[in-house]
Parts: C-alpha cells; sequence; structure tokens
C-alpha cells in the first residue's frame, strides 16, 4: 500500500511534466492551425460539398477539357523545365566541381545562390528585354539573318519555358553538388583500372549511384515551376493557359463560376504538387544515407 | 586533357551568360533612349529613372514593401526561435509536427494558399480579409521555412543544453536564458534567417495580388503595372528589384560563411 502510494506520486508528478512541455509548442501550432490547415480543411470540405451533402461534382465537372488543358499545360511547362534544369543544372555543377580554381567554384555557387530566388515581375521584364519582339538578342539573331519571331514569341509557353530555367537552373546546381562531391575518385579508377571507358563508367557506375538525387532534383523543380504564378502573369497575361493563372482569374472574379469548383481545381493541383515534394523528401533523404 | 577543359570552360562560360545577360541588359535598358531598332542603344540619358522616381506611388510602394517584409519577419523572428529552442531542448518527439507546419509553403502553391485564407476568413468573424494583416499572415507562412531552417541549424551547430544548464545553475530564468545566452550565439543563423524572409517578401507578389490587390500597393504590384504602360520605367524599377534581392543575397552567403567557419569549429571539437 505505501509503496503503491509513493509510486502513484512518482507518476502523478513525471505525468504532467512529459505533456505541459508541449505547451510551449502552442503558439506555433495554433499559429498553422489558423492559418494552415483550417484554411485547407475549409477549401477541401466545400470541394465536396453541396448544399450541406456530400458529392463529387465539382471534381467531375474539374475534368472538363477545358481544365485538362490547363494542367496539361501546366505539367508539360513543368516537366521541360525540371528536365532541362537537370540535364544542364547537372552539367553545369559537373564543370564547376571540376574545376581547379577555388575562386570560380565559390562565385558560381554564390551566383546560383542568388538567382536560383529570382522570379516573378523582373525576372519576366528582363526576358522581355532580350527576347521580346525588339529584344536586343532578337535584333542580334534578325543580324545574323535569323528570325525568331512570328514562330517563337516570348509570351507563350515556349518563352516561360526560357524564363522558368533562369531560377530552374541555379536550384538544381544547388542541389546536385553535394552528390556530386559524394562521386568518389576511386570508383572512376577503379572502374577505369578494369577496362571501362570513360563513357561506361558514366553510364554503368556514376549515374546509377546519382540516379536517386537527379531524380529528387526533378520531383523539387517541377513542384516549383507547377506552383509559379507571378513569372507567368505577368510574361503573358491570361495568353497562357496554366492551372495556377486559372485559379488565379477564378479568385479574381475575372471569371463567374461555382467557387466550388475553384477548391477542386485547387486541391487537385495541391495533390499534384505536394506529392512531388514529399517524393523529393523521401527520395533526397534517401540519397543523402547512401552517401553517409 | 585539355579537350576536357576546353569543355568545361564552354559550359561555364555559356552559363555565365544565360544568368547575367538578362541582368546587364536591363540595366543598359534603362539608362537607354532608345533600344529596340538598333544593336546598340542609341544613346543614354537618365530620364527613365528620374520620370520612375517622381511618382509619389513609387516611394509609397516602397514603403509598403519594407512596412510587408519588416512585419513578417519580426512576426516570425518571435514566433520561431522561442518554439525551435524549446522543441530541440524539451519536445523532440514534436519535432516532425512542427516541420510539416514549418514546411507547408513547399507542398502548396501561393494561389492555393491565397484561395484558402480568403475562404475561410470570409466565413470566420475576423475582419482581416483585404486588410494588410492577412497578406502578412499569408507572408509568414510562405517564408517560415526560411526562418525555421537556419536557427534550427545554428542550434544545432552550439551545445545549447550546456548553454542552457550553466546559464540557469547561474539563475537564470526560461526567458533571460533564451534571449541572453541563447539568441547571442545563435547570432548568424537568425540573420540569415531575417535576410532569407525579407528577400522573400519583398519579392512577393502572387499573395499580395490575390490577398489585398490595389487596396496594399507593394513594389512588385507597382512593378508589373508598368510593365503593361511603360517598359522602359519599368525596367528601371526591375533594376531596383534585382539590386536589392543581390544585396540581401550577398549578406546571406556573408553571414553563413562566417558562421559556417565557427559551426565546423564546434563540430570539430
Amino acid at each position: 500500500m505505501v509503496i503503491n502510494a509513493s509510486s502513484n506520486h512518482r507518476t502523478k508528478k513525471s505525468a504532467p511534466s512529459s505533456w505541459v512541455v508541449w505547451l510551449g509548442l502552442v503558439p506555433f501550432f495554433i499559429f498553422g492551425l489558423s492559418f494552415e490547415l483550417l484554411p485547407l480543411l475549409t477549401v477541401i470540405r466545400s470541394s465536396l460539398t453541396s448544399k450541406g451533402l456530400f458529392t463529387l461534382e465539382f471534381y467531375r465537372q474539374a475534368m472538363d477539357p477545358l481544365f485538362l488543358r490547363s494542367f496539361g499545360n501546366s505539367i508539360k511547362l513543368s516537366a521541360t523545365t525540371a528536365s532541362l534544369g537537370v540535364v544542364f543544372g547537372t552539367l553545369v555543377a559537373y564543370a564547376i566541381i571540376t574545376t581547379n580554381n577555388k575562386f570560380l567554384q565559390n562565385a558560381l555557387t554564390a551566383l546560383s545562390d542568388v538567382t536560383t530566388n529570382f522570379g516573378g515581375a523582373p525576372l519576366a521584364f528582363a526576358f522581355i528585354v532580350i527576347l521580346g519582339s525588339t529584344g536586343v538578342i532578337t535584333l542580334i539573331l534578325k543580324e545574323i539573318g535569323i528570325n525568331l519571331y512570328p514562330n517563337f514569341r516570348i509570351y507563350s509557353i515556349s518563352g516561360l519555358t526560357i524564363a522558368y530555367l533562369y531560377f530552374q537552373l541555379p536550384l538544381m546546381i544547388l542541389l546536385i553538388i553535394p552528390s556530386l562531391h559524394g562521386l568518389k575518385r576511386e570508383w572512376r579508377e577503379a572502374a577505369l583500372n578494369l577496362g571501362a571507358s570513360g563513357f561506361q563508367y558514366w553510364v554503368r557506375v556514376a549515374l546509377p549511384i546519382l540516379f536517386p538525387s537527379l531524380m529528387s532534383g526533378f520531383l523539387l523543380l517541377f513542384a516549383n515551376s507547377f506552383g509559379a504564378y507571378a513569372t507567368a502573369w505577368t510574361l503573358t497575361g491570361s495568353d497562357v493557359d496554366l492551372i495556377t493563372i486559372r485559379i488565379a482569374a477564378l479568385i479574381r472574379g475575372e471569371v463567374q463560376l461555382a467557387p466550388e469548383l475553384a477548391d477542386a481545381l485547387s486541391i487537385m493541383s495541391l495533390l499534384i504538387m505536394s506529392a512531388c515534394v514529399v517524393g523529393y523528401m523521401w527520395l533526397s533523404n534517401r540519397a543523402r544515407r547512401t552517401r553517409a | 586533357m585539355n579537350t576536357r577543359a576546353l569543355w568545361r570552360h564552354i559550359v561555364i562560360v555559356l552559363f555565365l551568360l544565360f544568368m547575367i545577360v538578362p541582368l546587364i541588359a536591363t540595366l543598359i535598358f534603362s539608362v537607354s533612349i532608345r533600344w529596340d531598332r538598333t544593336l546598340w542603344p542609341e544613346g543614354f540619358s537618365l530620364d527613365w529613372w528620374k520620370a520612375v522616381t517622381s511618382h509619389s506611388a513609387f516611394f509609397l510602394t516602397l514603403k509598403n514593401s519594407f512596412i510587408a517584409s519588416f512585419a513578417t519577419m519580426f512576426c516570425l523572428l518571435v514566433l520561431v526561435t522561442p518554439t525551435t529552442y524549446w522543441m530541440q531542448l524539451r519536445v523532440p518527439k514534436g519535432k516532425f509536427i512542427v516541420e510539416l507546419i514549418a514546411s507547408f509553403s513547399f507542398g502548396v502553391p501561393g494561389v492555393v494558399l491565397a484561395l484558402s485564407l480568403i475562404r475561410f476568413y470570409s466565413k470566420v468573424p475576423l475582419p482581416i480579409v483585404n486588410h494588410p494583416t492577412i497578406l502578412v499572415a499569408a507572408c509568414m507562412v510562405l517564408s517560415l521555412p526560411f526562418m525555421y531552417r537556419p536557427i534550427l541549424n545554428a542550434l544545432e551547430a552550439i551545445d545549447f543544453r550546456v548553454l542552457t544548464e550553466a546559464a540557469q545553475s547561474l539563475g537564470a530564468n526560461g526567458w533571460i536564458t533564451l534571449t541572453r545566452v541563447i539568441v547571442p550565439n545563435i547570432m548568424p543563423g537568425i540573420i540569415s534567417g531575417c535576410l532569407l524572409v525579407f528577400s522573400t517578401v519583398f519579392a512577393e507578389y502572387t499573395l499580395t495580388n490575390l490577398l489585398v490587390g490595389t487596396r496594399f500597393k507593394t513594389f512588385p504590384i507597382y512593378l508589373v503595372e508598368f510593365t503593361r504602360q511603360d517598359g522602359r520605367q519599368a525596367s528601371a524599377l526591375a533594376v531596383i528589384s534585382f539590386l536589392v534581392a543581390w544585396v540581401t543575397s550577398l549578406l546571406i552567403i556573408w553571414v553563413t560563411s562566417k558562421g559556417g567557419r565557427e559551426t565546423t569549429h564546434v563540430i570539430g571539437r
């Protein structure tokens, strides 16, 4: 009885302190609840209910060819800029880490650090200045006999691809440099000693090792481009039919449609983007563990 | 060996051209009299700069952008620093939820974040829709990871447990320990977090446009208006945006490289 009481006493004393410490995180949780979770749940619920009843009607409407085309354009643009970003980013990153010039290495990494945060209106404008119909590169190319216009327009999906690469390329460089450092010199030497060519080393040894990092880079770049809005809006207005542009038009009330439809479209694009980010986190964790 | 060096030079030069030509061209464009018919500008003048800075909206939007950036920075600092410290010290089990909240904006398109805030707060009896308050809240969600990451990294690099015990054995309470002992030791993390938040919010367009529109005009909103009206004046505004982004980024690199050296020192011990 006495023993029981004392053990009771001890659990009582330690039990509160184990949950009391959580109180310190309450302000942060309230923030997450009021500006992230609850707003998001409102949208999810509204996209699934009509007159108080559960319905998938709005998702059925969101499958209209009109909206599927917007999703298709967004996915195509994201896949293109992500693939180009992965290929050229890795190439530039490899060039950066194999230079012996320490200053150049640091300067190029710093340049990537700065430019990957560029985007939006100023970036869009800079590309109008160089590649617009009277842009300087357009003029130079015309001088040497290449007419960009009217086959190419900066205010189109192909123009957007070039502008997006401006922040995709540096992002990939920053993501892949640690993995490229993880390729040990001995592996290359071992492969070459065993009679492999440089090409065989890349295809059979280096690329399989890099694969999780390349894949995770692709997913992050994809999400980065899929959620982008400001650059596309400044560059093309409503000319280019991307899903983010369409949702924004619905929010501003430029297009009159059921608000629940905008909610359903939002949830669908949220699912695509967050699936990419979760995939990125999973793969990059795996890549990091392999390195370590 | 030589062909490999040549290949590397070509890749690096092309990369540099792609990254730098748009910036230089915008700068030259903003000081050119005309540059749309000839290969080289037809003359130089500062007229566009004078014109664009003479509008009263120029300083108003600049001021609004600074207000939004500093408000977001301050609120995040107050919210994130104690939370991260407390989590590391006492509630390691809470890390998963904290990281989920902190990384929310990575997985959510900006337009969806704006839509969800409008939907929720137009139903709730809290009159912040269309008010700068909701913009600051949204910018906090957007830039939360940029404040959380550097502070967490800085905390992980110092012996915060030993520092806390030492402070408390000398009679300091939790608040004094945080502000006088922990904060000065994670200063590089705090400063780079603040700078990252600043540059993110200063360039923010999507949330501002959708949440407050013209009621609280910020610098990027002003810039987009000009790209539709007058390209030359817009180019001067674009140059200012690029300058702000460059200066903050270079400051971040400078701060983290200083902090980085201390970090490796601590780990080396």
